[in-house]
């Protein structure tokens, strides 16, 4: 069974598909540990079958609606539970601010 | 005598029948949340939740615990049906005579300690509130203690935060507020940590004066010990010299980093929306916890009203305004957040209107935060606790041409917890407030002034008593 996940976007149009980008993401595995918060480098992709072997990434937006389609995510790397950006960064979303690049 | 802690409190709103005691299952992800949230849209009693999914027996969450004036009234160790206009004099009268905590070598917080690489938040049945929301929010109804540096002061602040990964919160104090204040200012630029000991489920009367609005240098903990007409008993955190309430049921010690952050929220808020979130907030690395034995967790399930934030978690702050505004001498007699305004609405009863009173009071209110932004000036007779009065004003007395001031406030001082607030919005943060004066002009002669058509103000004296003494020989 993949692993779900869950991280929360402005727009599904920030994430790079073919490329490694950093996430924020939340484990959504059953159990006591639930939405335990990891910070990653993964590859994404729209469509399961580009990304052989993914997990499942729901997307939610940044007031919480859910995007009705999940993305596929492959974790490459795990880097932690923190960013290593500076608090009070406020209107900028994380995952533009974990891959600065990314616009 | 006011409560030690939340289980004499319990056991107070068990006799006066403001409590329901949930034995069946029920799962920490979502459905306690939504139990709670429903009970709360109903005015309904405080839930104790004592079997949670996941978890072992005795480990219970207890939801909404001061989310009526019924509950107040008893935390204040009032009859539960003592009127609000009542609740706001007790306590104020209590506000006044603040009282310095007591040190104790010891304290229930202390019967179970995890240490270090101990440390395990998913240890507690932290409730997911809100589907949606960025994370388990283990702060709702909790408040994080700090200290300045360079004085005495210890802040007390109900600030939201959650459960980031097993050893570390995402913390959402306001950049403006005394923490992120404090944070800003003296930790952040030396680059060096901030302790912290983030409180859960202390005493009704802590957690409500942790929610007033006091300014800087003013500790909430003396108010805590008027309101509760004794000292509070306080005790030495494990990791660093804070002082949390001995009572306690969970007490989290940690440091906030100024170096890196933790993707915060977003989260249903006391608005009634759920804001934009998933920023980067503050981290808070866990050092060690302290818990009772068989611990119960607080929780106040935030959104459209009324709830814990505008019932408790406003009368510290309309009572802090009322004070500021007499002491700018402004012929003020009553300030109420009512709860539906969702603390973004402030009622003013004073003894003489007119635009100029109005003028004062909107140039009295700071502009540190402009998060309350509709204030009502209403007359003296005007109940300022009954919204059916304070409708009506509004609704006859005010000229929308001449009697509504708008005032904008500098950028950083607006609420991003408003709804009106977009995300590109977020980063200068704009606020306004708006004053909707209900009063008469005293410019305008007395004579002149239309009578209120009320049974109380229209008819003679004689005739009301008349009434009054036979009105069940009427038939009614």
């Amino acid at each position: 069974m993949p692993t779900e996940y869950q991280t929360f976007v402005g727009t599904p149009d920030i994430l790079k598909e073919g490329q490694e980008i950093k996430l924020a993401v939340k484990d959504l595995s059953p159990g006591p540990r639930k939405y335990d918060c990891r910070i990653v480098k993964a590859m994404l992709a729209r469509d399961p079958e580009k990304l052989p072997g993914s997990d499942v990434l729901w997307l939610r937006s940044l007031v919480g609606r859910r995007f009705p389609k999940p993305w596929a995510i492959k974790i490459t790397e795990e880097l932690g539970d923190s960013m290593p950006v500076t608090p009070y960064q406020l209107g900028i979303e994380v995952t533009k601010m974990l891959n600065e690049d990314l616009g | 005598m006011a409560f030690k802690d939340n289980r004499d409190f319990i056991e107070a709103l068990k006799e006066s029948g403001d409590v329901v005691v949930v034995n069946k299952e029920v799962d920490w992800d979502l459905e306690a949340g939504a139990i709670a949230r429903h009970a709360s849209e109903q005015e309904g009693p405080a839930i104790l939740f004592e079997k949670i999914k996941d978890y072992p027996d005795g480990y219970r969450i207890f939801a909404t615990p001061v989310g009526t004036y019924r509950r107040v009234a008893v935390a204040l160790g009032l009859p539960a049906d003592t009127p609000i206009k009542d609740v706001y004099k007790v306590y104020e009268q209590r506000a006044e005579n603040p009282i310095a905590p007591r040190v104790v070598e010891g304290g229930p917080c202390k019967e179970n300690k995890m240490l270090g690489d101990e440390v395990d938040l998913y240890h507690f049945p932290t409730p997911m509130c809100h589907d949606g929301d960025g994370g388990r929010y283990i702060g709702t109804w909790g408040f994080v203690v700090c200290k300045d540096p360079d004085s005495d002061w210890v802040n007390w602040g109900m600030y939201r935060f959650h459960i980031n990964s097993q050893r570390s919160l995402a913390m959402s104090p306001a950049p403006g507020s005394n923490l992120g204040s404090l944070f800003r200012e003296k930790f952040m630029p030396q680059n060096r940590p901030m302790p912290i000991a983030a409180v859960v489920g202390a005493d009704p009367l802590c957690s409500i004066a942790s929610s007033a609005g006091h300014p800087v240098g003013q500790s909430e903990v003396f108010l805590a010990g008027g309101l509760h007409q004794e000292p509070v008993e306080l005790v030495k955190c494990e990791t660093n010299d804070l002082m949390v309430p001995a009572h306690s049921e969970v007490v989290i010690e940690g440091e906030i980093l100024p170096d890196v952050s933790a993707a915060e929220g977003p989260f249903g808020e006391y608005p009634g929306y759920r804001s934009p979130g998933f920023e980067a907030r503050l981290y808070c690395r866990v050092k060690g916890i302290g818990f009772r034995n068989s611990p119960i967790l607080t929780m106040s399930n935030l959104g459209v009203p009324p709830d814990d934030s505008h019932v408790g978690g406003c009368i510290s702050i309309s009572i802090s305004l009322k004070n500021r505004l007499q002491r700018k001498g402004l012929p003020v007699l009553d300030v109420y957040q009512n709860p539906e305004g969702a603390a973004f609405m402030l009622i003013v009863r004073v003894s003489e209107g007119g635009p100029e009173v109005v003028r004062g009071i909107a140039d009295s209110f700071g502009i540190r935060r402009a998060w309350i932004s509709k204030i009502v000036v209403v007359d003296e007779d005007v109940d300022a606790f009954d919204m059916r009065q304070v409708l009506h004003a509004l609704a006859v007395k005010c000229d929308p041409a001449t009697d509504i001031l708008v005032k904008e406030t500098p950028p950083g001082t607006g609420n991003p917890f408003s709804p009106l607030v977009s995300v590109e919005e977020l980063k200068t943060l704009k606020g306004s407030m708006a004053y909707f004066d209900c009063t008469w002009d005293p410019k305008r002669p007395r004579d002149e002034l239309p009578l209120k058509s009320s049974f109380d103000s229209i008819f003679p004296e004689e005739i009301r008593k008349k009434i009054l003494t036979n009105w069940s020989k009427y038939g009614f």
